[in-house]
């Protein structure tokens, strides 16, 4: 077995009475270009938040470079999280501060305090963050206020972020939710550019894009992985089963031979009731 | 300690707290809101319920301060101090003193608000909530955080007043009195609501570093104070224009600066001098709300206390008139002016070596036994009269504030405004005369001192409740209508153009748009008020028109340490009552 960048194994994940993801198995190997497709509500962005460490699950495990992230603790779990960037759908920048402070927050991993702070007052490491601006094509917005940007560019800072952490791993959530479909183009190739060298794993709705950028596709639906498959041998029935609001369960696990857990047990049903 | 959590948009004073998108620091959302039928929803029960308690209230306030017993005795006096406000003294020689002391006043707030900020920076980080949850998370930090927010609320409920004669007692006479008097209780709420507004800016961006693996003590200082940065200064000039009032105040008892000096041509009946202070107070205090307007309005601010609004950018105005000379000029003076303050007023910081052997004295007098010997049933009927006196005046300063706030409003008289047809030729008028006279009147009543009208209204009143609660309103009136003016001047204003477009009158647009619109927020402000004055009673107490304040002023000036940690300590449980009530209708009327 080749070391997987990313490995879950039988992760469940609940909310209340809410269940998010149920026993869900995956490996993603390092360098995988990764979409998750499915409707809303299917647990994509908890698995996400499961892999950058941002959630725990309820129950199994989370591998992020071989290493069990909900376990660990302070310095050692910052150090894994440092090699997770993550693009938020909601670009969660710091709205009032010029783009290069925004940028340069990749650094702050390994920066300490004082760099941080004596940053605000006096920029560090410009070149980096105009590099890595100019290769997302906002090389001039270096010292505008990142909240007079508009929704394109504001997505491109959040990029150059995750460019100045430098992670290995890449997790995007529906970086092109809000986009028209020529933009939505050119974000994605922003993205597989990006990830270069890198693992992504990126949640979509639109198929053909996941089909175009990606290697691999994960069918997400009711917390449950109905496919797993190369782009290529993705067919059109699976696509509309993933969609299909009438569907039920029972059809859509039969539909694929995915090893999945027997159904809720009634005793998780009582633990997600408290 | 629920209350310590619940009145969490206290001096925010907004109902739009929790309106937040994604804050999940604010827990308690109002649900059913948006009922379609709202003759049947429980919001609207709830809040005709609060009305009615309200209602309730202000009758059993009516019933324990009696009626007035006027004095008409005192009509020649009072006749002779109105008529000195047409002759205000102006010879050179008192103008001097005048200036000097509208310094010394100046001087007193600027280094309180300093000293109050820098507290409440300090203990504002560390109070808030979203500190402890990444610093220490789980129950421990939890019950740190709360153990610092109530021990906030003792410093909180003594008023500067207290405070300053507390002070005076250790210290002597020095100007370093008025300005900790100032700096210990403003900094302590400042640390309160600064704590708030960290809590209450959204989280995101933190979370966001958070997960990819940066310290989180860097997050906090590289993500989340920033974004709160412009919500702070924003309430700091507000701290600096209740610490100017406060500074006037303080002169009363002897600090120094414009109040001292009003005080003395008082006690000599030299009722001309006492106008020249009052004029100089307003202009003082008239100088200082329009340049911190609009120093705020330019920097993108839109009302101090707006907290949540920040959120949604319409509401953020646009700086198309952005004047950045005047940005940065007024962040010189600043700059400069704090140094220069301090130095002008000489603190004499040695004087504070003094308090140990004090405070020594003080643990002997205030032993547990002691105090609970000198609580006593008497207490209980002052308690009354002092919550009597803060309904009253509150009710009184509301209902002024509520009128007034519509004619000080920019968007309402002046031409172009809401109840003015578009296209009115803009030209001076009676929309600017309205205008200007009715800033005037809430200016001049916010600025002249409650003590000093308490002694006025003595004139024509027997000392009781009312002429406390008559203080406290005139004082509060000023202050509330000119809060409310702001909320009408930030009413977004197409729902009103278009009832203007179908035919509304001036009164239908008011009682169609713009009350509906207003009208939780304006119960807000009357009820955060409320609390404050309730924390006011005590200054006109020290004018002996009645309640706990004037037990303690009493106490202090007898040294009775005992008597006194005993009546503040009804007081405190009195403030803790007020504030919990006021902050359970804030919740039901938002």
């Amino acid at each position: 077995m080749t070391r997987a960048a990313l490995r879950l194994e039988s992760v469940s994940c609940q909310f209340g009475s809410v269940v998010a993801l149920q026993a869900v198995s995956l490996a993603i190997a390092p360098g995988e270009k990764v979409a998750l497709v499915g409707p809303s509500g299917a647990g994509k962005s908890t698995l996400l938040s499961l892999l950058n460490g941002s959630m725990s699950p309820s129950q199994g495990s989370v591998q992020v470079l071989g290493k069990a992230i909900n376990q660990l603790q302070g310095s050692r779990r910052r150090k894994l999280q440092r090699q997770v960037g993550t693009v938020y759908q909601q670009h969660q920048l710091i709205e009032n501060l010029s783009v290069i402070h925004n940028v340069n927050a990749g650094h702050l991993g390994r920066w300490p305090l004082w760099k941080a702070l004596w940053s605000l007052v006096w920029p560090q490491q410009v070149n980096a963050a105009r590099q890595a601006l100019a290769q997302l094509g906002i090389a001039d917005k270096l010292y505008a206020r990142t909240d007079r940007l508009s929704g394109g560019q504001q997505q491109r800072v959040a990029l150059a972020r995750v460019l100045v952490q430098d992670p290995k791993i890449v997790l995007a959530d529906e970086p092109v939710a809000s986009v028209d479909p020529a933009r939505s183009h050119d974000m994605m190739a922003l993205l597989s550019h990006l990830g270069k060298n890198r693992t992504l794993v990126v949640s979509l709705h639109d198929v053909v894009l996941a089909q175009t950028y990606c290697d691999r596709i994960i069918g997400l639906r009711q917390g449950r992985i109905l496919f797993d498959l190369p782009s290529a041998q993705v067919s059109a029935e699976q696509l509309t089963a993933l969609y299909d609001l009438e569907a039920s369960d029972l059809e859509a696990s039969n539909l694929e031979g995915n090893d999945l857990e027997a159904d809720l047990k009634p005793s998780d049903l009582e633990n997600s009731a408290v | 300690m629920k209350n310590f959590s619940t009145d969490v948009s206290k001096v925010s004073g907004e109902p739009l707290g929790n309106e937040l998108p994604g804050n999940e620091l604010s827990g308690n959302k109002p649900s059913g809101e948006r009922s379609p039928q709202p003759f049947t929803s429980k919001a609207n029960f709830k809040r005709l319920f609060v009305l009615f308690l309200w209602f309730l209230f202000t009758l059993w306030a009516l019933r324990v301060s009696g009626t007035p017993e006027l004095n008409w005795g005192g009509c020649a006096s009072i006749y002779q101090f109105l008529s000195a406000s047409f002759r205000p003294e102006l010879s050179p020689a008192f103008l001097w003193v005048m200036a000097k002391a509208a310094l010394a006043t100046f001087a007193f707030a600027v280094c309180g608000t300093t000293l109050s900020l820098v507290i409440g920076l300090i203990f504002g980080v560390a109070c808030s909530r979203l500190w402890w949850r990444i610093f220490l998370p789980g129950t421990v930090g939890q019950g740190i955080w709360m153990v610092l927010r109530g021990g906030l609320a003792v410093p909180r409920a003594i008023h500067e007043l207290i405070w300053g004669l507390l002070l005076l007692n250790v210290l002597g006479l020095d100007p370093i009195v008025g300005v900790c008097a100032i700096a210990i209780p403003f900094g302590a709420i400042t640390a309160k609501v600064f704590s708030e507004i960290i809590d209450e800016t959204p989280a995101e961006p933190l979370n966001a570093l958070v997960n990819s693996g940066v310290y989180p003590v860097t997050a906090f200082f590289y993500a989340q104070l920033p974004q709160a940065l412009p919500n702070l200064i924003s309430y700091g000039f507000y701290r600096f224009e209740c610490s100017l009032r406060a500074a006037a105040v303080l002169g009363i008892i002897g600090a120094g600066g414009l109040g001292e000096q009003i005080f003395l041509s008082w006690q000599s009946l030299q009722y001309a001098e006492v106008w020249t202070g009052f004029y100089a107070l307003i202009l003082l205090n008239g100088l200082v709300d329009t340049w911190s307007a609009k120093l705020r309005r330019q920097m993108g601010f839109v009302s101090r206390m707006d907290i949540a609004r920040r959120t949604n950018a319409q509401k953020r105005r646009a700086a198309t008139e952005r004047n950045r000379f005047f940005i940065w000029g007024s962040w010189l003076a600043i700059a400069l002016s704090i140094p220069l303050c301090f130095a002008y007023l000489d603190l004499g910081w040695a004087r504070i070596g003094r308090s140990p052997p004090f405070l020594i004295d003080l643990a002997s007098q205030v032993t547990p036994d002691r105090v609970l010997s000198a609580l006593s049933f008497s207490l209980v009927p002052l308690a009354l009269q002092t919550v009597a006196m803060s309904v009253l005046a509150i009710n009184l300063a509301g209902i002024g504030g509520v009128l007034f706030s519509f004619p000080a409003a920019q968007n309402f008289f002046l031409p172009g405004g809401l109840l003015q047809s578009v296209g009115t030729a803009s030209r001076w008028g009676g929309g600017h005369l309205v205008l200007l006279l009715s800033r005037l009147i809430l200016l001049a009543a916010r600025a002249i001192p409650a003590p000093i009208l308490a002694l006025i209204i003595v004139f024509g009143m027997y000392p009781g409740v009312w002429p406390g609660a008559l203080a406290l309103a005139i004082h509060n009136f000023g202050i509330l209508g000119r809060l409310m003016a702001e909320v009408n001047e930030n009413l977004p204003d197409r729902p009103l153009r278009a009832l203007r477009s179908l035919g509304a009158s001036g009164s239908g647009i008011v009682f169609y748009g713009i009350l509906p619109a207003n009208f939780a927020r304006f119960l807000a402000y009357i009820l955060y008020r409320w609390e404050v004055c309730l924390r006011e009673t005590v200054i006109v107490g020290l004018v002996g028109v009645g309640g706990l304040g004037r037990l303690m002023t009493e106490q202090l000036s007898s040294f009775d340490y005992s008597g006194l940690a005993a009546t503040l300590l009804v007081f405190i449980g009195l403030t803790i009552i007020v504030d919990t009530i006021s902050a359970q209708m804030r919740s039901a009327v938002r």
